[in-house]
């Protein structure tokens, strides 16, 4: 018996390290299971990471503080920003993140215009024709350097430089057509474009010269606005409202230097703009856009000048072209004008008194484009328009055919008669020539070298 | 006023308040294109309120900027994009939209080829006397089903992003949605099997994704160079190397000039066979699985 007892202390007195170490094992075989675990949650996160493409991690409009990206509550961004949202600092992040070192963080192209015309003797001698002192030439209209982008997260910049030859044979001259920044994260659906700008005033004005769909700009525009259209110097700014339809209201102060319309060039007297935009898809074929506009500034001898403006623009885009095929577009102005008219009340020549005078007149134009191949259109302008202050009004037609031979070059052949009634022959016979009946063939050459935004409707 | 108007008039405006209202617990998401919006649709579910810009019929390469694209714009939380320069156009609608959501940078503007292994990635210096090229690569990438998973997950983070308590449910819809994919997926390689090596003519060079995943190659493009409208002598040279190689069929975009693709497959005892470049290109293409579906069986119906 008592060798029984020591037979079993001394097996347990032997085996107590053995379970000792057998329950170590255990222990540690558990310990290693999970870090096994561990390692496979770890390494299949990572592989899901690997494959989980990065995200944009900034986020403007998230609060300071906040970190933003995937699992965080970003704010709804439907409320409008409060005015402290707007003042807070916010997180700058990296813009066109897919662009590789060394590259601009901003577009860039050129556009190339060149227009050529032939017309009559009498016409080029009274300086009557559509490109005044330019009659029988060829020449670059518009050469554009348009440089494009986002400045930060809250604004965008365009600018523009075009060279071109004003006058016959003179140097060709370099000036900065546009330069403006667009407010675009302002609430309540509202955006603010400041700088030097073609305003948007009609449909046509806002059109650079190689992208109109003519050869000339529209006699009325021209006749109204001068031979650049309506360009200014100041803020313009828009507001869609939240509407289950589209409408943009815009409004603008500018210094009011066109000095055809204008002319002031104070902002003591400003030129104050307006427009009503709105839009209209009949089907998926047809669209139509309408609008109204309105400016309103000082002549240079203070006088009020008003012109109201109203637009039009039909396409017809049968599905699944890729251009349309009928695009009918009208524009019509009527200018409120108070001019100086000196009057002789005693018959001796000499001005005696300076009268207020009111001049009220008007102009349009209606074109007509088809387009029934990807690379040809032909159309037809219609133009009618009295003058801002002289009496008198002419009407023009112009048949014109145009050729894509790609997206990014542009060949355009057109005929143009213009027609002015008798009251315009003081102004329109220089140098003992008349310009009342002109007969004209235009040309033009486009190219484009680059990037060039989307065209607008 | 007649009593009727005035009716009709507060009926309407009653309408479009409860419309509004009840739009406006879901995530308002527009995508360029109909691919992106019917993957967001997949993995959003009911959560989510989906638009596109571009319809399936039209080329998404140069879409015109419609004052109803920046309608479309104006209330969405979220704008999903091709990328790639695909779309770039829709900077100018964003612009004329007036949403601070969805300006270039903002949380709201999503990118869904981050991810993508891009194919034909210009390895030269690229420019336009090789047509309208696209520098970052060929952007047509949500035509190979094999990459839905990466763009729906980028499609996820985005909407999860917005709608963080809904996270889960997106990746259910999402798993939900690749199961069928899968299926789907194992029913159009075995089509293609037999097919696999075989050579087509595109008209566009945007098929490349597509033809990669089945195996097949394209052996010409119609085009004479991207977007460049094809010379008389550019398709004398394609029907040649058509029947020399034995090539059965071109493939044409909807938005293309499907008589001149007939008239040359006719020449070299072809088939021109209209695939859905995007969804709702064709009849029948009605989702995205529908899409890819419509393509697999008019390639394989075609090819034998």
């Amino acid at each position: 018996m008592r060798a029984m007892a020591l037979i079993v202390i001394s097996m347990c007195t032997a085996l107590a390290p053995a379970v000792a170490a057998a329950q170590d094992a255990a222990e540690l075989r558990k310990q290693i299971e999970q870090l096994q675990k561990q390692l496979d949650a770890v390494t299949e996160r990572l592989r899901r990471l690997e494959a989980q493409p990065a995200q944009p991690t900034p986020a403007p409009t998230t609060p300071a503080g906040v970190p933003p990206g995937p699992g965080v509550a970003a704010p709804p961004p439907a409320s409008p920003p409060s005015a402290m949202d707007l003042a807070r600092p916010r997180q700058p992040f990296s813009l066109y993140q897919q662009r590789g070192s060394g590259q601009l963080l901003f577009d860039m192209g050129i556009a190339g215009d060149f227009v050529g015309n032939i017309t009559q003797h009498n016409v080029e001698r009274a300086g009557g024709g559509t490109f005044p002192g330019q009659e029988n030439r060829f020449f670059p209209r518009e050469v554009e350097l348009s440089l494009f982008g986002q400045i930060d997260p809250y604004a965008s910049a365009v600018v523009r430089f075009e060279a071109g030859e004003e006058t016959r044979g003179a140097e060709t001259t370099v000036h900065l057509a546009e330069a403006y920044l667009t407010l675009l994260t302002l609430p309540y659906g509202t955006q603010a474009r400041l700088g030097q700008m073609r305003n948007r005033f009609g449909w046509s004005n806002e059109v650079h010269e190689h992208d109109l769909p003519w050869v000339d700009r529209p006699n009325v525009m021209r006749n109204f606005f001068g031979p650049e259209g309506l360009q200014e110097k100041g803020m313009e700014v828009t507001l869609v409202p939240d509407l289950p339809f589209f409408i943009e209201a815009l409004a603008g102060i500018f210094n009011g230097d066109n000095e055809t319309a204008f002319g002031r060039g104070s902002l003591r007297y400003p030129l104050v703009t307006g427009r009503l935009r709105t839009f209209f898809e009949l089907g998926l074929e047809h669209a139509i856009q309408l609008g109204m506009s309105v400016g309103s500034g000082y002549t240079d001898e203070v006088n009020r000048s008003t012109i109201l403006g109203w637009e039009a623009r039909y396409k017809y885009r049968p599905d699944g072209w890729l251009h349309p095929l009928l695009t009918v577009t009208g524009e019509g102005l009527y200018s409120f004008r108070t001019v100086d008219v000196g009057v002789d009340l005693d018959g001796d020549g000499a001005i005696d008194v300076v009268d207020k005078r009111q001049r009220n007149h008007s102009g349009f134009y209606v074109g007509l484009e088809v387009q029934p191949f990807r690379r040809w259109a032909g159309g037809v302008r219609y133009d009618w328009s009295q003058y801002p202050t002289t009496p008198g009004w002419e009407w023009a037609i112009e048949p014109y055919v145009s050729f894509w031979p790609s997206e990014f070059l542009r060949f355009r052949l057109a005929y143009k008669y213009t027609d002015r009634s008798p009251q315009t022959r003081d102004a329109f016979n220089l140098n003992d020539s008349s310009a009342r009946k002109v007969d004209e063939i235009l040309f033009q050459a486009s190219f484009i070298l680059g990037a060039h935004p989307a065209h607008p409707f | 006023m007649p009593r009727t108007f005035r009716t009709v008039l507060v009926l309407a405006f009653m309408a479009l308040w409860v419309s509004a209202a009840s739009a406006a617990d879901k995530v308002r998401v527009v995508a360029t294109i109909p691919d992106l919006k019917a993957l967001t649709e997949e993995v959003g579910g009911k959560l989510v309120d989906v638009e596109a810009l571009a319809r399936g019929t039209q080329n998404a390469h140069e879409l015109e900027i419609r004052p109803s694209l920046m309608l479309k714009l104006r209330r969405a939380d979220l704008l999903i994009e091709n990328g790639l320069e695909l779309d770039s156009w829709a900077d100018v609608a964003v612009q004329g939209a007036n949403n601070p959501n969805i300006v270039r940078g903002a949380p709201g503007r999503v990118d869904v080829s981050r991810g993508i292994q891009v194919l034909e990635v210009p390895s030269v210096r690229v420019d336009r006397s090789m047509g309208d090229v696209h520098p970052l690569g060929n952007p047509h990438y949500s035509l190979d089903p094999g990459l839905a998973p990466i763009i729906t997950q980028n499609i996820v983070d985005a909407l999860a992003r917005f709608d963080t308590d809904h996270r889960v449910e997106f990746e259910k819809n999402r798993q939900a949605f690749l199961a069928r994919l899968d299926e789907a997926m194992a029913r159009w390689t075995r089509a293609m099997e037999p097919f696999k090596g075989a050579k087509v003519v595109v008209y566009h060079p945007q098929w490349i994704y597509l033809l990669s995943r089945f195996g097949l190659s394209q052996a010409a493009t119609l085009e004479d160079r991207p977007g460049i409208p094809a010379s008389p002598a550019h398709l004398t040279r394609v029907i040649r190397q058509m029947k020399e190689e034995r090539i059965k069929v071109i493939i044409v975009e909807p938005w293309n000039d499907l008589k001149l693709a007939s008239r040359v497959a006719d020449e070299a005892g072809a088939k021109a066979v209209v695939l859905a470049s995007m969804v709702g290109g064709v009849k029948g293409a009605d989702s995205y699985i529908g899409a890819i579906d419509h393509n697999v069986t008019a390639l394989v119906t075609a090819m034998k």
